[in-house]
């Protein structure tokens, strides 16, 4: 083939078919319109297939580090200017998600009855404005979650689901264990496992962190 | 530049909105609510061939050709009302006419609630728009929201106050925006397309050579147009809003259809819309009188309106203030949900008791949009210094309990430990029992004393701390924080 042929060919474009240069052209423009996903820390992007927190996912957070992984999670996209919402996690200790990096300017907390219709309006609120939204063991009917999801997806936002997910159904779920602690004279930190599955995520993915030490 | 690409005639207009629609058939996401949408917009095309789709959920049309020919405004609107009901949309809606665009659509939202089309005669129509709130020039209007908050922070709360601040000053302090507003306030916007208005610089057409009878096939083949109408559009700064996309068949059959994307258009996103226009068209030719009796021959592309880049860049990240306002107004929803859901943010206080040193604030105590503020919050509160000498070092615990439980931390032979007059253990700790958990210790670190306001005999507190890394049978290694006040062990904290 000559080299005229191959470069006409080169620009051509075929009904249906998506060439790898035009996949990545079509990423890049999806990242650059602000709608693209969103950048977490570099040492979890490999649990992620895009490299970060996929706008309109539900996220499950299970293990004995959960809450943990979930501040260190929020760190990169609060430090960049969004905003996060803890809703009805009461014992989330603010000075580890200081630790862990989070930018507490920009956070709400929310105390919403486990009634689930309250609940659910309420959450259906917070994904109307708020980029990132955990809520903790939620007890919403599947109607009521399946509305939040669309709210979810429609806005932008991204929902992280801690503990029992109930009727959420969730995109991509966290499994974050603590494998060894470094104690000395007090606690210093810990490798913490974190593997990532779901329907969301085609392939196991998994890594190790030292938890907080991220940023 | 700006003016370039806009009709010149401002006429009476239609509008039709069902303000939930996205709500109820997002469910499945954006494009099966617009397909859904598009059974709609098809059956209001049978009354005014040319509807502008500006968003999902909102048409809005010129009202002059529709109103003569069926007798009057009140006739069409009564028409349109009975054409959303036969829709059988499981949605509501509402029906407005007035003398512009913007006090249409106020028109159409107010309709909503009275369940019957609202028609604003052209004598009152600025008095309909004066007592408009100054909110809804962001909803229906496109203005920005900070541009609408800061308004509403100078005191003017309806476009008639508005309107009273004048031309001049409007587009002296917001510029291109301000003009928009005045535009909009005044009734006097140029937005609607004049017929046979001509086509502006960027208007591209698209010829095949043989008639496509697929939507998708006409949309792929008319990419390479759409593409290089977008990167011409977006080599001049701009990005259009308002797109006018014309379908002629091999028998001169038409569709046109505008439509409108606050966001700006993209190839992607023209590529799509072109799609669930021509869908409909195309497939139910059996059902449909006018559907068409051949393939595409030709797609013309006609960009009605374009803004600067900058006016309507979706949020990006870089801590945007509209980020911010956004945020504040869901949590303020979330709020007037009920009287039960609290909002509250963080603030520093200091001190070396880890349950204490960030409170909770009630959200209406503090403004969370002013960024200075919301940092010097969270950062040193009331001017509260930032290392305390005594506190338990870090990393602190990722789970703090709200409430305390009770526990016993107990030596190998069951005896409780204790502290001696000199906050040292007097026992070496081997087993915690959590409820009826039991924990094994494996090592223990403080004690850290905590002694608060030993000068006020009232409201003095003694408390020793330590950190135990223990191990559960079943559930692994941990950390624990635990306090000793009063005799009593608590478990304060859990490393999470």
């Amino acid at each position: 083939m000559s080299q005229a042929t191959f470069d006409q060919l080169a620009g051509m474009r075929i009904a249906g078919v998506e060439t790898g240069v035009q996949f990545a052209e079509r990423m890049e423009a999806h990242v650059a319109s602000g709608f693209g996903p969103v950048p977490v820390a570099a040492s979890l992007a490999g649990l992620l297939p895009s490299g970060g927190l996929e706008r309109g996912y539900i996220y499950g957070c299970t293990g004995d580090a959960s809450l943990s992984l979930l501040f260190a999670l929020l760190a990169t996209p609060t430090t960049l200017g969004s905003w996060c919402a803890l809703v009805n996690m009461p014992n989330a200790g603010l000075m580890s998600a200081h630790e862990h990096g989070v930018a507490l300017q920009r956070m709400v907390c929310v105390a919403a009855p486990s009634s689930s219709q309250v609940l659910s309006l309420a959450l259906g609120a917070l994904v109307d404005g708020i980029d990132l939204v955990a809520v903790s063991a939620p007890a919403c009917s599947p109607a009521d979650a399946r509305r939040i999801a669309t709210r979810a997806k429609a806005q932008g936002a991204v929902v992280f689901v801690l503990g029992n997910p109930g009727d959420f159904v969730i995109d991509a779920s966290f499994h974050a264990s603590t494998t060894h602690w470094q104690f000395t004279t007090h606690a210093h930190g810990r490798m913490v496992d974190i593997s990532a599955s779901g329907r969301r995520v085609y392939a196991h993915r998994s890594c190790t962190v030292q938890l907080p030490g991220l940023s | 530049m700006h003016g370039a690409i806009t009709g010149s005639v401002m006429s009476r207009s239609i509008a039709v909105v069902f303000p939930h629609w996205m709500q109820h058939h997002g469910v499945l996401g954006e494009e099966h609510a617009f397909r859904r949408f598009e059974h709609v917009v098809r059956a209001v095309t049978a009354l005014s061939p040319l509807v502008e789709v500006q968003e999902i959920g909102t048409m809005v049309m010129a009202a002059r050709g529709p109103s003569r020919y069926f007798g009057g405004d009140t006739a069409v609107a009564q028409l349109l009302h009975q054409v959303c009901i036969d829709a059988r949309t499981e949605s509501v809606f509402g029906v407005g006419i007035a003398g512009s665009r913007f006090a249409a659509m106020g028109a159409a939202h107010m309709a909503v609630s009275r369940e019957q089309p609202c028609v604003i005669d052209a004598a009152i129509t600025d008095a309909f728009i004066a007592a408009l709130p100054v909110a809804s020039l962001c909803r229906v209007g496109g203005i920005s929201v900070d541009t609408v908050d800061l308004f509403e922070r100078l005191g003017l709360r309806t476009c008639g106050a508005t309107l009273a601040v004048g031309e001049s000053a409007l587009i002296d302090r917001f510029g291109i925006e301000g003009q928009r507003v005045y535009h909009l306030v005044s009734g006097g916007e140029v937005r609607h397309l004049a017929p046979g208005a001509p086509p502006s610089d960027f208007a591209r057409t698209v010829e095949f050579d043989f008639p496509l009878a697929h939507a998708s096939h006409v949309a792929s083949a008319a990419r390479d147009t759409i593409d290089e109408m977008v990167d011409a559009i977006t080599g001049h700064g701009q990005q259009c809003v308002r797109l006018l996309i014309t379908c002629h068949t091999d028998h001169a059959e038409t569709t046109s259809r505008i439509w409108g994307e606050p966001r700006g258009f993209t190839a992607g996103v023209v590529a799509q819309r072109l799609l669930y226009q021509l869908d409909g068209w195309l497939t139910d030719s059996a059902a449909d009188p006018d559907a068409p009796t051949s393939g595409v021959v030709r797609v013309e592309f006609v960009p009605l309106e374009s803004r600067e880049v900058l006016v309507t860049q979706p949020l990006l990240w870089g801590g945007s203030q509209e980020n911010t306002e956004r945020a504040a107004r869901a949590a303020a929803m979330a709020m007037a949900v009920n009287d039960a859901v609290q909002v509250t943010v963080p603030r520093w206080e200091g001190g070396r008791d880890v349950a204490t040193v960030y409170s909770r604030v009630p959200l209406s105590l503090v403004d969370i949009t002013n960024p200075d503020a919301s940092e010097q919050r969270v950062l040193t509160g009331d001017g509260v210094a930032r290392h305390w000498t005594g506190s338990v070092p870090s990393p602190s615990p990722a789970s703090i309990a709200p409430t305390p439980p009770l526990i016993h931390v107990v030596t190998a032979l069951g005896v409780e430990v204790g502290v001696t007059g000199r906050h040292e253990l007097n026992a070496v700790p081997s087993q915690v029992h959590v409820g009826n958990q039991q924990y094994q210790v494996l090592r223990v670190a403080g004690p850290w004393p905590l002694e608060e306001r030993w000068w006020d005999p009232r409201r003095a507190r003694r408390q020793v701390r330590m950190q135990l890394l223990v191990r559960h049978a079943k559930r692994g290694v941990g950390v624990f924080l635990v306090g000793l006040e009063h005799q009593q062990w608590t478990l304060l904290a859990r490393y999470d």
